[in-house]
């Protein structure tokens, strides 16, 4: 499904990734852990075509598409979703029209039809139901006066609409309480498919408790040194990052 | 010299003929300056010549609540190209009601140049509420003074919306006469080309408790100029007066300018005012989260510019006409302005 070989990137002249290889196949789950700096987010960004990343070298193939020749929407419209690690608030665009618009995009790109209105609201609902997430919400802004915790769920809410097949979440977990925790995690675990993958970027072992992965990549100094099963996450846990770094 | 683009200049009509298709609407027609309607009188409201043939009169009686829209269409064509400065007045009487929509226009790329005053008075305990639509070509200056007085407990309403012409100002001189009377003006203006739009407002609190807000918000692309100038005067009785005021805009490109100058002149010492002017661009990280969904890159813009226009927009009370004005506006900034079915020419409906 993703295959990225020998990936580097850079903002300015400053090199963040620094030859990245990484092989996900359907129905599989990534988790990609690392200290602080090491490029984790960059990485997402990348895979996801923020601007103000260059990638000075190596590929990145999607289901058979250079994805980095694409523009952002592109690649979501080809079913690469990035759960945001701080979601963007937007005022006055809301939740219900932003998500129409989005799903209607995909559509369109798709051949088909735009939405009708109450296959739109079922599909809300549904989906809603997933992440816990009230009505009261569709209304409001996007993720304008969200608590932290609201604002990740709704990440997992619009991934649930899109239906993506592959999903990137940067730490999502990040300032989010166990309950909280516990609502996103079972929102990815109700969305995995044989058809579809999830790439989990964490600094703590604790999602993984929840959304178990079939591999783990450690990320340094902008390379992959290390993957292995999930076992490693709870040595990451116990061990630090020290062991892996200095061997 | 390079060619002005703009992303919409109106249509030039062969006959002009505006349908708005809302019910309860009562139209009435300026036609370079004359009202072209004979006098008329519905429902307590009357309509005349303001003085000669020139500028209209609309006088509603006490305690009249008016169930009609009032639409004034104010247009000029080829037929008369002289520089026109004329009158208009509007009475609103004690306790009675009045909605209004002007809408000015020109159909032919002749340059106008208008001065129009218009007069209004809001009687004790009465509400006037107006929406003004503006729509004229590029040669087209405009110049509209607002002069209102308002007696206790009335209130006034003034939604302005600006969609094109060369230059147009919007003088507003507005006199809160009467204790517990209220003003609420508010405008919204898209630019684009070499167009100029100016906002030109004072707005007196002369006696005690008092409240006036206003809100303008502007979206200014190419090389578009708008000036906002908001001055807030509370006499030095006029305390427990409450008087605020925004202005916001959103510049699309490098060369586009906003000149915004609040203006608060305070001699009470128990009010509360405040004003706050921003000029910014698009939000790029907003942008980037929605492109992240498969929103494409311009309609991301375009639904950020909606927004930011909405804040405006949505202080029209009647639904179907700020839902008209909202597709109106909308339409604009896609900048695919067609002809709408019922309007010969001017896409305002």
């Amino acid at each position: 499904m993703l295959e990225i070989k020998d990936l580097h990137a850079s903002v300015g002249s400053r090199e963040i990734l620094k030859g990245i290889d990484i092989l996900v196949k359907a129905g599989e789950t990534h988790a990609i852990m690392g200290p602080n700096g090491s490029g984790k987010s960059t990485l997402s960004s990348v895979l996801a075509g923020r601007d103000t990343f260059e990638v000075t070298a190596g590929s990145v193939n999607f289901k058979g598409i250079d994805l980095l020749e694409l523009e952002p929407e592109e690649r979501a419209r080809e079913g690469l979703f990035l759960g945001f690690q701080y979601p963007v608030e937007i005022p006055g665009v809301s939740n219900v029209n932003f998500m129409k618009s989005a799903i209607n995009e995909q559509r369109k790109f798709k051949g088909l039809a735009p939405i009708n209105a109450a296959e739109f609201l079922k599909l809300m609902r549904e989906k809603m139901a997933i992440v816990e997430m009230d009505n009261s919400f569709s209304g409001r802004g996007v993720n304008v006066g969200f608590s932290g915790g609201e604002k990740k769920r709704n990440e997992i809410f619009q991934m649930a609409m899109l239906d993506p097949q592959l999903a990137i979440l940067d730490e999502t977990d990040s300032g989010l309480d166990i309950d909280a925790l516990r609502i996103v995690a079972n929102g990815v675990n109700k969305l995995k498919r044989a058809d579809n993958a999830f790439i989990v970027i964490t600094h703590y072992q604790r999602l993984l408790d929840y959304i178990v992965p079939d591999v783990v990549h450690v990320l340094y100094d902008g390379k992959i040194i290390k993957s292995a099963g999930k076992e490693l996450a709870i040595e990451v846990e116990e061990r630090g990052y020290d062991w892996l770094i200095n061997s | 010299m390079s060619k002005i683009e703009y992303k919409y200049t109106p249509v030039l009509p062969d006959e002009f003929r505006c349908k708005v298709p809302l019910p309860g609407i009562f139209q009435a027609v300026v036609h370079n300056g004359e009202l072209s309607k004979e006098r008329h009188k519905s429902n307590g409201v009357t309509l005349s010549p303001y003085s000669g043939n020139m500028g209209y009169r609309i006088d509603s009686m006490p305690n009249t609540i008016s169930e009609d829209i009032i639409q004034v269409i104010s247009f000029r064509d080829a037929s008369d190209t002289s520089d026109l400065e004329y009158s208009n007045k509007i009475v609103v009487g004690e306790g009675g009601e009045l909605s209004l929509l002007l809408c000015s226009h020109t159909l032919s790329l002749d340059s106008f140049n208008t001065s129009e005053r218009i007069e209004i008075e809001v009687g004790e305990g009465a509400v006037a509420d107006m929406v003004v639509m503006q729509n004229e070509h590029n040669n087209s200056n405009h110049h509209f003074l607002f002069d209102a007085n308002i007696a206790a407990s009335g209130f006034l309403r003034i939604n302005v919306v600006t969609l094109h012409g060369a230059q147009l100002d919007n003088n507003f001189k507005i006199a809160l006469k009467g204790e517990e009377s209220r003003c609420d003006l508010n405008g919204v203006y898209l630019a684009d080309g070499s167009q100029k739009i100016n906002n030109n407002i004072t707005i007196s609190h002369l006696v005690p408790n008092c409240l006036s807000n206003q809100l303008f918000k502007g979206i200014l692309d190419d090389s578009a100029v708008a000036s906002f100038t908001g001055r807030i005067v509370v006499a030095k009785d006029a305390q427990k007066t409450e008087a605020f005021q925004a202005n916001h805009n959103l510049l699309l490109s490098s060369s586009a300018k906003v000149y915004a100058q609040p203006q608060l002149e305070i001699y009470a010492d128990d009010v509360k005012c405040s004003h706050g002017a921003t000029s910014g661009r698009l939000d790029e990280e907003a942008l980037f989260y929605m492109r992240s969904r498969g929103i494409g890159y311009d309609e991301a813009k375009l639904q950020q510019q909606l927004a930011f226009a909405n804040d405006v927009l949505q202080k029209i009370p009647n639904e179907r006409q700020r839902e008209r004005l909202r597709n109106l506006v909308e339409s604009r900034l896609r900048g695919e302005f067609g002809k709408c079915d019922n309007c010969s020419m001017m896409n305002c409906c």
